[in-house]
């Protein structure tokens, strides 16, 4: 208990935020297996309130002094706190659920959030909210699962349904409360009209990385973009500091999501500027946040610019190698059959990450390539002057299409119709410039970039 | 009414070894970083000194003569030439 509270006044003497969050972790730290216990064990009910008073006291009055609001503010937390450690002790041992522990750690966040509203908490103290709000939301989602695993149990099924439990709608229940709490920590931040060196907006990013995954787990990615107007508002009045002064884990993260939702919005150019921009930030070290970032960064870069991973930069990612390999092989050789079955292979990693629709649009750049493959092979006409530069051989019969694209398609003849729709569709796309003469049963390609973009 | 929640109860604390501290975090979401902030020189855009270019390549190639799918459309097209001129 005197250690805890030793910290606490540390943490105060020095304003460092970061040593104050720590006292609020509900993990014993590696080198104090036995934190946590020994604080449970250092009072009982009874005393709880006097205990925590006396040693705030006692170890901040011989360095920075705490004002009396403020020491009550923080008894009130920490009471709570001591409350919601004895629940995951107990839970350790059999004797609670996690329901209770997340009922108890909700408690603490609320007489944090009062801490500020309240008792005057200053602005250097919000990483206890990155503390408090980042365990709320863990312990929601462990409360969620418990509550379906018990609920899938026939032997408790019965008695839990009455309890006004319903199964279906209520799943992430405690999640969506938890969103709730989280919401009241990003007001608290946003509305903060402290000067900006004092202010509780440096938390903001911090909370809002918190209520994407939020969004995201609970399935509605979109509630996402009522956050992000929000701060809009509040970045167009100059109102919020810029993302770029804040520490680098929260501008990835923040730039992650953000790319994340005009991906799942099919903006792909959008959202490979700011996965771009989340890839460049990112920790050289930190690889499953990078191979995160390139799991739509690649589908992303294959629609806007056509450009494929090398197998350098897929080395350092065995997952990703896995996932895209076999695709960007097919894609350059213009294989439509293997692609096809590549695509198949890994369908259901794809749609679990919801990048399927977008690499099945990468079909077109692999017909492409083979219908590239077609107007490579014919080589060069005659030049119409002596030591005139050779020109491609533009005219082109339907026929040497039909039997490329049959072949990549695995071998059947295709259906001339089919074969001039793809290539029509080639055409509209930009992808092929020309126009099928019909009658002639030819294609006649640009002359001038007859593949844009490709150097042909 | 007892003796129906008491199983309830019961069943969670066999999960219980899962509630060690390193079970807590997702599977399928952006992960935590394990520090807060680092400098420039440490990004991936400092790495390389700015030739990403490596890491990016043109979704086609040319020089493809060799592999077997490239051999047997040259094949194919050959097959198309020869049905022409007959």
């Amino acid at each position: 208990m005197n250690e805890l509270f030793d910290d606490f006044a540390q943490a105060h003497a020095r304003q460092n935020g970061y040593q104050l969050a720590q006292t609020l972790s509900p993990v014993a730290p590696p080198g104090q297996p036995n934190r946590l216990r020994a604080i449970w064990q250092g009072t009982n009910f009874h005393s709880v309130k006097g205990d925590i008073k006396h040693f705030i006291k006692t170890n901040t009055s011989h360095r920075q002094k705490l004002d009396h609001t403020e020491v009550n503010g923080w008894v009130e937390v920490y009471m709570a706190y001591w409350n919601a450690i004895g629940e995951i002790l107990a839970g350790e041992s059999g004797k609670s659920s996690w329901t209770k522990v997340y009922e108890s750690w909700k408690e603490l966040t609320s007489m944090l959030i009062r801490g500020y509203n309240s008792f005057g908490f200053a602005a250097w103290t919000i990483p206890s909210l990155y503390m408090v709000g980042k365990y709320l939301r863990l312990f929601a989602i462990k409360s969620d699962e418990e509550r379906n695993r018990t609920a899938n149990d026939p032997a408790v099924g019965a008695s839990l349904m009455q309890d006004d439990f319903d199964s279906e709608t209520d799943k992430q229940g405690q999640l969506r409360d938890c969103e709730q709490h989280l919401k009241r920590i990003f007001t608290l931040c946003l509305n903060d009209r402290a000067p900006l060196e004092e202010s509780r907006k440096w938390g903001i990013y911090f909370i809002i990385n918190l209520l994407f995954k939020t969004y995201f787990k609970l399935n509605s990615a979109s509630l996402s973009r009522t956050i992000l107007k929000t701060l809009a508002v509040y970045k167009d009045k100059g109102d919020m500091p810029p993302l770029e002064m804040f520490p680098k884990s929260q501008r990835v993260t923040f730039k992650y999501y953000e790319g994340i939702l005009f991906f799942l919005e099919e903006n792909y150019v959008e959202a490979e500027t700011h996965l771009t921009e989340a890839w460049k930030l990112c920790h050289k070290d930190a690889a499953p946040q990078a191979e995160r970032i390139l799991t739509y960064l690649i589908p992303c870069r294959l629609l806007t610019s056509h450009v494929l991973p090398t197998k350098a930069l897929l080395a350092n990612y065995p997952r990703l190698q896995e996932l895209f390999l076999p695709l960007a092989t097919c894609i350059k050789s213009g294989n439509l059959r293997a692609f096809d079955l590549a695509l198949q292979k890994g369908e259901d990693e794809f749609v679990k990450r919801r990048i399927y629709l977008t690499l099945e649009r990468g079909r077109d750049i692999a017909l492409r390539n083979l219908l590239r493959k077609v107007f490579l092979a014919g080589g060069f006409d005659e030049p119409k002057e002596d030591g005139g530069a050779p020109v491609r051989r533009t005219r082109v019969p339907v026929a040497e299409f039909r039997a490329a694209i049959s072949m990549g398609s695995g071998g059947d003849l295709i259906d001339p119709d089919e074969v001039e729709c793809l290539m029509a569709n080639m055409i509209y796309k930009d992808l092929m410039k020309g126009y099928i003469a019909r009658e002639r049963g030819i294609v006649v390609l640009s002359k001038k970039g007859a593949f844009p973009g490709t150097g042909l | 009414m007892a003796s129906d929640t008491k199983p309830a109860e019961e069943k969670p604390a066999e999960q219980k070894p899962e509630q060690k501290p390193t079970a807590l975090g997702e599977d399928d979401e952006f992960e935590d970083f394990p520090v807060d902030d680092w400098p420039e020189d440490q990004t991936e855009a400092a790495q390389g000194s700015g030739e990403t270019k490596h890491l990016w390549e043109e979704s086609w190639d040319d020089d493809d003569t060799t592999d077997d799918f490239s051999a047997q459309l040259k094949e194919e097209l050959k097959k198309v030439e020869a049905a022409k001129r007959r």
